[in-house]
């Protein structure tokens, strides 16, 4: 009976450390490579967080309490925990735009040289995958925008075909008006948005 | 006077083909250190610079382990060793305007660097993990889920 009194304590002791355990997941929001900083919602059934300054985190440890209130993550504490992951983080792509003469596929003027830049970037970089992708603004007949857009896209794929680039690591596709360098409202014609985009990851 | 017909027929072209050929890539591993693995269905592929992802995978490092990954919107997706996640969903379409990146991850360490789906959708992005959902509108995220 007296050693009953005794473990009952020592043993609620040991619950409330294994409690203290259990298994917490970290959400920490940082700035983009150009220093912008977006938001994040973090949501368990009982409750929201919302993250929006440099650093701002929040735990979760279980589906029945909110995720913590938002404190500034310690920087040792990323470093050590994303070590590893941000030692593979991808390298920024280079991209580069392509502008044409007026309805033809043919390479304006002041896009001719930039062939030659992208094969010199590509070999250098050693790159692995070149996405290649017509666009158009959003005036006139899409499907004669469209069609433009993907014809100028293959174009600039043979033309680097023909610089020694492997076909293989080229894909082309058309974003149609869905992906503007300068947004318009619909039916506008902006010539900046007729272009080709070639990204070398 | 021309009068401009702005969008309001949609035809699908033979040319599109060449699309829908890549049209399950929705990503690729860009670098790697030490191993890890890309299991689609019953296939278990090891994980190579360049090995092309489609909707649906999981994705496991080793111990050691890490692998950068981008997606074709250009979102980047880091892990650590030991970790896992899959792609649940995924679509990059700006001509038809959808939009869409579902990534559940089940453990490890995960650093996620938005793209162009969280620029043209900004409610489109969504992390899963054990207990809670993260609504993510742009930039740059660290998650660690713990077992």
């Amino acid at each position: 009976m007296h050693s009953i009194l005794i473990k009952l304590p020592a043993l609620s002791l040991v619950l409330f450390l294994l409690a203290g355990c259990a298994p917490k997941h970290s959400i920490i929001l940082v700035s983009d490579p150009d220093g912008h900083i977006g938001k994040a919602e973090v949501a368990t059934p009982a409750g929201t967080q919302l993250l929006e300054k440099q650093g701002d985190m929040t735990q979760v440890s279980g589906p029945s309490k909110a995720p913590s209130p938002v404190t500034i993550a310690d920087q040792n504490f990323i470093a050590v925990t994303f070590a590893d992951a941000m030692a593979v983080e991808p390298l920024p792509p280079e991209k580069f735009i392509l502008f044409f003469e007026t309805g033809k596929t043919a390479l304006a003027a002041q896009s001719q040289g930039t062939i030659a830049t992208i094969v010199a970037v590509i070999k250098q970089r050693k790159a692995i995958k070149i996405a290649i992708s017509g666009h158009t603004d959003s005036a006139g007949s899409a499907q004669l925008n469209d069609k433009l857009a993907q014809e100028r896209a293959e174009m600039v794929k043979d033309l680097l075909i023909r610089n020694g680039i492997n076909p293989d690591l080229m894909t082309v596709s058309s974003h149609g008006k869905g992906n503007p360098l300068v947004p318009t409202p619909d039916c506008v014609a902006e010539p900046r948005n007729r272009r080709v985009e070639v990204i070398v990851r | 006077m021309r009068v401009w017909i702005c969008g309001m027929f949609f035809m699908f072209f033979a040319f599109s083909s060449t699309a829908a050929l890549a049209a399950d890539t929705i990503g690729h591993i860009q670098t790697i250190k030490g191993t890890a693995t890309v299991i689609r269905g019953n296939l278990t592929l090891q994980a190579t610079t360049g090995t092309a992802l489609n909707s649906g995978d999981l994705i496991r490092t080793g111990k050691p382990g890490a692998v950068g990954i981008v997606m074709t919107d250009d979102t980047t997706i880091s892990l650590g060793p030991n970790s896992e996640f899959s792609l649940q969903e995924y679509a990059f379409n700006p001509k038809e305007g959808k939009f869409s990146l579902v990534a559940r991850i089940t453990k490890g360490t995960f650093v996620y660097l938005s793209g162009l789906i969280a620029k043209l959708a900004p409610n489109a992005v969504q992390l899963i993990i054990p207990d809670a959902t993260i609504a993510v509108r742009g930039t740059k995220l660290l998650v660690e889920v713990q077992q």
